[in-house]
């Protein structure tokens, strides 16, 4: 049990209640006295909690559940189940009391006023979450120390570009200094250039003030790059929670060396140089080859040390599989293990 | 370090007062940023004035010529019918101010998904949606509403005491209530329906009937009118404080009652349509 935890999330469970269409004008006609509900459950069982400061990854695939625990996380939904807690309150009963202590930004929908330049848009959110003069300046002149957002400052928020758009709507979701930052992909759509200065934003913001950030993703390099920690969501499950590390240790930590031979040599030879220890070289002929094994066998220098040995090598390499394919793999294996929920319930409950 | 992460601490915030002046704070923020978007499209708003200028001057000519042709309706003179279209003038133009968002709420903030924006600010969220955006014309409502009341006052030659100034601003503010009622009921049904038309158009165009004195009409369009959807209180019972006999003026003093139930009634259906939109999300 740590000391300074900020948000227990224990057995949030989302249904959602749909109808689905029947076709044509025979089918509308009859959706109109018999409408086909059912009722998909979006987050299942989900518990974990977050520590104050840390930095949290939450990724999953399009209707997984990130946005809908999200949503529960910030008060915007109430849960079917299961219970939010974040420093005492309960985001969904006490909603208007809690959203001063949380910023939220959305990645495709700005927050600002489209019509109003940014500056007027800040002095509105000045108002609205009651920033005292001291903080708001202290607050714009951090802003424009790691986001250069002075010169954004007078123009209207239509006319800025994405990247432009999205600093502003860090600042925005800032301005109150807010102890909790919910970002719902924050770098979607940005360039590379644009997006490593969210990243160091981001960064700067979780260093500078202590605020906890709990961010969603598709882009595994922002997780990569900012989040020690990341949970893993599909169907509603929560698949994984723990470091970038573990989930590599989690599904085998594999890797893969690449070896380039000066003379052609077939790849039984090479098995020969590693007899004894744990890996599988791929049926190649010439001077090219490739081994595979798992880093809890046996460590690379060891395979390494033994083709050196006993080969003249022209070039090594060794390949670590990406966070994507680790996840891909993950989503994989998860499938299996959790089952999709949906069940018919009758259409007049 | 902050010691213990507790969101309680300094949350709250002495009471209902600053919590009421904290929206006022807010409104008037909105407001003031509003007049300065829109005065700095100065031909909109001269085209603004203009419209509700030949609005007004196309309603009064109505009156006049209905008045050309008969003496009176119902035993009220055209001074008197004058009167009461004046003041249904002054809890329109208000109502209209901070109403244009109520009418397009299930198709901007439901449908287009801006409602979890609200949702997410330390603001009542109703008060966020009608300060949000306005519409000045009200203003010009106001104004016509006015002009007209002292032409027909003093037509009529009515005395006003500061009394009677007083009851008009809180009778006006009671029937921008009732209209805000009306509307906050139609709005609130989008909770519920994905309806982009919506019920306010045809309602909107029963107010032109709040401008007439309700006796005129027969027995079953007085009920409807009186308590079905109650526009007879905005204007007509209102005025008669000014304008009727004693029996009427007591009459007149319901209208804040009126208002009050019309829109706490309106209000209970709203947060009821919040509960559903935060279980269901949509």
């Amino acid at each position: 049990m740590s000391l300074n935890r900020l948000i227990t999330v224990s057995h949030l469970t989302k249904d959602y209640r749909t109808s689905r269409r029947r076709e044509g004008v025979r089918g509308g006609l009859i959706d109109l006295l018999r409408p086909q509900r059912r009722v998909v459950r979006a987050v299942e069982d989900v518990s974990f909690t977050i520590d104050e400061g840390e930095m949290v990854g939450y990724i999953g695939a399009n209707g997984a559940g990130k946005s809908t625990t999200i949503k529960m996380l910030t008060g915007i939904l109430t849960p079917t189940a299961g219970e939010v807690r974040v420093g005492g309150l309960v985001p969904y009963e006490e909603r208007q009391r809690y959203t001063r202590h949380i910023g939220v930004v959305f990645g495709q929908r700005t927050q600002l006023w489209w019509d109003l330049a940014v500056v007027e848009s800040l002095r509105l959110l000045k108002k609205i979450y009651e920033v005292d003069d001291a903080l708001y300046e202290a607050q714009l002149a951090l802003f424009d120390d790691l986001l250069q957002i002075r010169e954004l400052l007078h123009q209207p928020v239509r006319k800025l570009s994405l990247g432009q758009r999205m600093r502003c709507d860090l600042a925005a979701a800032l301005l109150h200094r807010p102890r909790i930052l919910f970002l719902d992909e924050p770098t979607i759509g940005l360039d590379v250039v644009a997006k490593q200065s969210v990243r160091n934003f981001l960064k700067e913001t979780r260093d500078r003030l202590g605020t906890t950030v709990i961010l969603t993703t598709h882009d595994l390099g922002d997780i990569q790059e900012l989040c020690r920690r990341i949970m893993i969501i599909d169907h509603g499950r929560l698949l994984f929670d723990g470091t970038i590390d573990e989930l590599r240790g989690r599904v085998g930590d594999r890797v893969r060396v690449r070896v380039e031979l000066w003379d052609p040599a077939p790849a039984s030879a090479l098995a020969e140089c590693t007899t004894g220890l744990p890996v599988k070289w791929e049926e190649h002929d010439g001077q090219e080859h490739a081994v595979e094994f798992s880093r809890r066998d046996v460590r690379a220098a060891e395979v390494i040390r033994h083709v050196v040995n006993a080969r003249r090598v022209h070039d090594i390499s060794i390949q670590e599989p990406t966070i994507e394919e680790v996840v891909r793999q993950i989503y994989r294996t998860g499938v299996v293990a959790g089952t999709a929920r949906s069940s018919e319930a009758s259409p007049h409950d | 370090m902050r010691s213990s992460p507790s969101l309680d601490a300094g949350a709250a915030r002495g009471g209902l007062r600053a919590a009421l002046g904290h929206q006022l704070g807010v409104f008037g923020a909105y407001f003031a940023q509003f007049l300065k978007v829109r005065l700095s499209y100065r031909v909109d708003f001269a085209i603004d004035l203009l419209a509700n200028l030949i609005q007004a001057s196309v309603q009064l000519a109505i009156l006049s010529v209905l008045f050309s042709k008969v003496p009176s309706l119902r035993g009220w003179s055209y001074e008197q019918v004058l009167f009461i279209y004046g003041f249904s003038l002054l809890p329109l133009g208000l109502f209209n101010i901070v109403s244009v968002n109520l009418y397009r709420f299930g198709e901007r903030y439901i449908v287009e998904g801006h409602f979890d924006r609200v949702l997410l600010r330390p603001v009542n969220p109703l008060a966020q949606i009608m300060f949000e955006e306005f519409n000045i014309a009200g203003v010009n409502e106001i104004g016509v509403g006015v002009g007209v009341l002292v032409y027909a006052s003093t037509r009529l030659g009515l005395a006003w005491s500061p009394v009677d100034l007083l009851v008009l601003g809180v009778l006006a503010l009671a029937g921008a209530l009732i209209f805000a009622g009306i509307f906050l009921g139609l709005t609130s049904v989008s909770f519920w329906f994905e309806d982009r038309m919506g019920l306010a158009p045809p309602v909107y165009n029963v107010i032109r009937f709040s401008r007439y004195p309700v006796t005129i009409f027969s027995p079953l369009v007085r009920l409807f009118l009186t308590f079905v959807l109650p526009f007879a209180w905005v204007a007509f019972f209102p005025a008669t404080w000014f304008i009727g006999g004693p029996q009427a003026r007591r009459l007149a003093l319901l209208t804040p009652l009126v208002g009050v139930a019309v829109f706490g009634l309106a209000y209970h259906v709203w947060k009821r349509g919040l509960r559903r939109y935060a279980s269901t999300g949509s």
